[in-house]
């Protein structure tokens, strides 16, 4: 799945020493003394794997292949889960929610990030209280109060209609018309665009500065700087938050959750694929319905997160090899 | 020994770095930074002012400028559940300084072994890792909580705290992961040729290099953790045990929403700490570390 | 495969692998211990601190029970009463939300509660308890009773110098209700709606059905609504909504208006009678009153009805908590002291003695709904039904369907029939 070859950056390919020749001569021993000490770090991963995560996983892709209504034994029921979901049309229209929303969102989201990220990495004052700021939206993202804000921004009466009212325009609440509601959690997504801001400027920070000295020796400007060193050398840190706010889009859950009451309305315009799963599993009791929808999610996201992988071969660039 | 090389004292090479302000651009720069900020925080600005309005206005009164000013919902959120707000905010605090030290400790040892050992399996591990962030919690709830409810283990921290140490925030893992493989392999074979093993470049190579990705995930786990409400609501039955999300969840009355000024004062007190530590936390991202082995 | 073996194999391995060090060092304070006695409810913080009041009398009188509330807000607390059931850790004593008294009876989780030491029936006549009986058994009691009201701002209609139809068989009607509020909000003043767009009330909606003649929920289990009784409901909303007299959902934030965002813009909502004390405590300068739904003169007889909420003992109540929670489900239903300290945010008590006692300590609001539960329940009633497994999201469905009727996507029968059809479909699956 990892990428183990990447095209050399133009910037390091002068600087950096090839790779040692001798590697797969060495490599027996080497790999078997690295295999024990692997296992030897890999103690608690493990233990957590058997112990916490394996079993659960294990338990719900048998439940995907069952009638459980949480209440009553499982009754193996085979693909009836799966032959009931092609012919769910919520089922079809909380999958494309969820489409359009990772389609728009993550890289809506991930432009601001990166954007802000580059802009608020150095050289300027006030830098701590901008990061800050811009930061303290991803603190309440999840907060129940979100539901209240929102309403307040984009409700009937709320802020954005009465700017709307001084030009003489009479809106009504963004929340409540499907053609919307969609838009204002692509909003509220973009505003907590703070977390993957953080990474962003954690692996601006673990770019060696003297590549950047070597580059003005060579007399590369700012922006050359930008496009040898700093995107090839962010390129694993892009690429990590393309996969997980991926991942994360395609199980949105919680804002959806918070402003709609957890219903996805109005007209399921925001029934995340998870929230109709959440409202299978513990509001209908349809646990097993719940269960194979997650498996089919994970099908899905494996695959985009697959191709993810693929095309990472193309333009991420690591520092190991 | 490879750590003098590799953990250069830090600071003095931003200092250098940093001063180019005082341009005509940068004025325009903080211009739109401010605005920019000011459409940030405008609806958290009036959560602020809508907490210190009476209880009964803050939904019929929504203005930016208060009738009349009270601390009452400070007052009533701070009692409202017969324990002092203050329990709730001992209680996630613990909650989350255990799930940090947990995941640090869990996560990059795993993403060490995973990103630079050679092994058998390697890949396999590492798509088990990525295909556990992949499946939706909420099936795995149920079968979880039948484990720790047979453990007996339910309204204590043990089904939040011991996850943690066991490494399943695949997340980190793949975060620290791809941190480890932004360093260059060349500081490893350096310390191999000085007679280091795996533990001993993990600890005094690896580690202080990755210092970013560490406090990436002290920041994550910290607000997560903070925010985190489905767990502790499942797991922790007393409000003794209460975590600040579930403390506030009960704020509202579901009917009329009243207690909504009382939900805005307690959600703002609980933003205090985070953003506290995220002005600490944030500095060590400035800083930032000077890979001076390098050359 | 039945249960046990299934919850056995998911810990299994894993507990034996784990159990010894961690249960070492874990309090065993969660599951049931013998003894102790859990109890779960739903609400708001206020009425966290008024029960656990309570149940500081109910300790003190009782300091061998050790009580373990458990709540939380009513969302989160289905979440975690179904989490719990599903490992079969609940509550000794729980609440019941609506729409799962009969899905978890059909999971068999109550426990029959006429044969409980310590829990005393003697306040409740014979043809009382028998209404409260599912299929014949008492293993659930009501803890408080609610009706379907129409409540007006009796300040904002002063304001306009209107008046209500009189509160009269002849004059109370869906009809002369209709026209009265087209007439209050073209004409007054203030620029007001007549009300709130209320078509999601299950209780008025369910008013309304046995008015013409059909049920909600029929006895074997099905949705009971006519064709034509639903369309009618639809029609009498639309019609008041087209004519300007009942808010858009824009104006109210959705198909459940949001009474803080609804209070000052209309004079009327039509719902349940036990909100009047929570809601006119958020507009403390008005005046709220109540009435009982209208009805049409060829109304079904039989109609009016009280709804009951529930509380159950779990069925696998330990030996050792029996006592202790039949004592505490006593205390909960016939002890006044209980309502006196929880108030009536819940509705009216189901218990008659304890009624007669709270009646003279009651607030101005609380009074009002007291008196409107007396008046509907003095009605002839003919029996009502519980909300079958697989009908938990019908209100969600009935969201749904008015939502696309307000927005205009689908004509009245149409969204009548889907309305039908999706409910039937869930009750089915659940039946499977």
């Amino acid at each position: 799945m990892s990428a183990p070859t990447a095209p050399p950056s133009p910037a390091l390919s002068g600087s950096s020493p090839p790779e040692p020749a001798n590697r797969t001569t060495r490599r027996t021993p080497k790999w078997r003394r690295q295999g024990r000490a692997a296992h030897v770090f890999l103690i608690p991963w493990l233990l957590g794997l058997v112990l916490i995560t394996a079993v659960p996983l294990l338990a719900s892709l048998y439940l995907a292949f069952t009638d459980y209504n949480l209440l009553d034994p499982p009754t193996w029921t085979g693909l009836e889960n799966f032959r009931r979901m092609g012919e769910d049309p919520r089922f079809w229209a909380s999958a494309w929610v969820t489409l359009k929303y990772v389609l728009v969102s993550v890289p809506l989201q991930l432009a601001f990030a990166l954007g802000l990220a580059i802009v608020l990495d150095r050289g300027i004052k006030g830098l701590a209280l901008y990061r800050s700021v811009y930061y303290l939206p991803s603190l309440l993202g999840a907060s129940v109060a979100i539901a209240i804000l929102w309403r307040q921004l984009f409700g009937h009466d709320g802020l954005i209609n009465s700017g709307l009212a001084l030009l003489g325009i009479e809106g009504e609440s963004w929340l409540q018309n499907p053609s919307t509601a969609l838009s204002t959690l692509v909003v509220l997504n973009v505003w907590t665009f703070g977390s993957p801001m953080i990474i962003f400027l954690a692996g601006l920070r673990q770019i060696p500065e003297e590549l950047y000295e070597a580059a003005r020796v060579d007399g590369a400007g700012r922006w050359r700087q930008f496009l040898s060193i700093t995107v090839p050398m962010l390129t694993p840190i892009i690429f990590f938050n393309l996969v997980l706010q991926t991942i994360g889009a395609f199980q949105s859950f919680t804002q959806a959750h918070i402003i709609s009451g957890g219903r996805g309305g109005p007209l399921d315009s925001t029934l995340f694929y998870t929230l109709y799963l959440y409202q299978q599993g513990f509001v209908s009791f349809n646990m097993g319905y719940a269960s194979a929808m997650a498996w089919a999610l994970l099908v899905v996201i494996g695959i985009v997160t697959a191709i993810h992988f693929l095309l990472s071969k193309y333009w991420v660039f690591y520092g190991d090899n | 020994m490879a750590t003098t090389t590799t953990t250069a004292p830090t600071t003095e090479t931003t200092s250098i770095r940093a001063p180019r302000a005082s341009r005509p651009g940068n004025l325009r720069k903080h211009i739109a930074l401010i605005a920019f900020a000011v459409l940030m925080v405008y609806p958290l600005v009036w959560m602020v002012v809508s907490s210190f309005k009476p209880g009964n206005l803050v939904l019929s009164q929504p203005g930016l400028i208060p009738s009349e000013v009270t601390l009452e919902n400070y007052r009533n959120g701070w009692g409202a559940l017969g324990e002092p707000f203050s329990l709730f905010f001992a209680n996630s605090l613990f909650l989350t300084v255990g799930s940090i030290v947990g995941n640090l400790f869990s996560c990059s040892l795993a993403a060490y072994a995973l990103a630079r050992l050679d092994f058998r399996g390697r890949r396999i591990y590492f798509g088990i890792t990525l295909a556990s962030v992949m499946l939706p919690m909420h099936v795995l709830v149920v079968p979880q909580y039948i484990f720790f409810s047979q453990l007996d283990l339910l309204n204590t921290y043990f089904p939040l705290l011991i996850p943690k140490f066991l490494a399943t925030d695949a997340f980190f893992i793949f975060l620290m992961v791809q941190f480890i493989r932004t360093i260059p392999r060349e500081l490893d074979q350096a310390a191999a040729i000085d007679g280091a093993g795996p533990f001993r470049t993990f600890w005094f190579v690896i580690l202080p290099l990755m210092k970013p990705a560490l406090v990436t995930t002290t920041i994550f786990t910290f607000i997560w953790t903070w925010n985190d409400f489905f767990t502790p609501l499942i797991y922790l039955t007393s409000v003794e045990v209460y975590t600040v999300p579930v403390a506030l969840n009960t704020m509202v009355n579901a009917e009329t929403q009243s207690g909504v000024g009382a939900l805005f004062a307690m959600s703002l007190l609980s933003l205090a700490p985070i953003l506290v530590f995220f002005a600490v936390a944030q500095k060590y991202l400035i800083r930032g570390i000077a890979t001076t082995g390098l050359k | 495969m039945d249960r046990r073996t299934f919850t056995r194999l998911i810990g299994a391995g894993a507990v034996t692998a784990a159990a010894a060090p961690l249960a070492a060092c874990g309090r065993s304070a969660s599951g049931s211990t013998e003894g102790a006695v859990r109890y779960a409810w739903w609400g708001d913080a206020v009425r966290k601190q008024n029960y656990e009041a309570a149940l500081a009398i109910f300790s003190e009188e009782n300091p061998d029970v050790t009580v373990r509330p458990e709540f939380a807000d009513y969302g989160a607390f289905q979440e975690r009463i179904t989490v719990q059931m599903a490992g079969r850790n609940v509550p000794e004593l729980f609440w019941i939300p609506s729409p799962q008294v009969l899905t978890y009876q059909a999971a068999n989780l109550y426990r029959p509660l006429d044969d409980l030491d310590g829990f005393d029936l003697s306040d409740y006549p014979d043809d009382l308890l028998e209404t409260f009986k599912l299929n014949g058994e008492l293993n659930t009691m009501p803890r408080s009773i609610f009706t379907p009201c129409v409540r007006w701002n009796q300040t904002f209609l002063e304001e306009a110098g209107a008046e209500l139809p009189a509160y009269d068989e002849a004059n109370w009607t869906w009809d002369s209700l209709a026209e009265f509020l087209i007439d209050y909000s073209a004409d007054n003043p203030q620029g007001r709606k007549g009300a709130a767009y209320c078509a999601n009330s299950d209780m008025v909606f369910e008013s309304w059905l046995r008015q013409h003649g059909s049920d909600l929920w029929t006895e074997d289990g099905t949705l009971g609504a006519d064709p034509a009784a639903l369309e009618g409901w639809f029609e009498w909303w639309e019609r008041l909504r087209t004519a300007g007299a009942a808010l858009e959902l824009s104006e109210q934030e959705g198909a459940d208006p949001e009474w803080p965002v609804v209070g000052e813009k209309v004079l009327m909502t039509l719902q349940n009678s036990n909100h009047i004390v929570d809601e006119a405590q958020q507009f403390p300068d008005y005046d709220f009153q109540q009435r009982m739904t209208p009805a049409n003169p060829d109304a079904t007889p039989g109609f009016r009805f009280g709804y009951l909420s529930r509380i159950a003992m779990y069925r696998e109540t330990p030996d050792g908590s029996l006592e202790g929670a039949a004592k505490l489900l006593d205390f909960n239903l016939n002890d006044a002291r209980m309502v006196a300290q929880t108030g009536l945010t819940v509705g009216a008590p189901a218990n008659p003695r304890v009624l007669e006692e709270i009646r003279p300590d009651a607030t101005a609001d609380e009074l009002k709904l007291l008196d409107l539960v007396d008046e509907e329940m003095q009605h002839e009633q003919r029996p009502r039904y519980e909300a079958p497994p697989g009908s938990g999201t019908w209100r969600d469905v009935m969201a749904r369907t008015i939502e696309a009727l307000a927005l205009g996507n689908v004509d009245i029968p149409t969204a009548a029939t889907q309305f039908t059809a999706e409910v039937t479909r869930e009750i089915e699956a659940a039946r499977r």
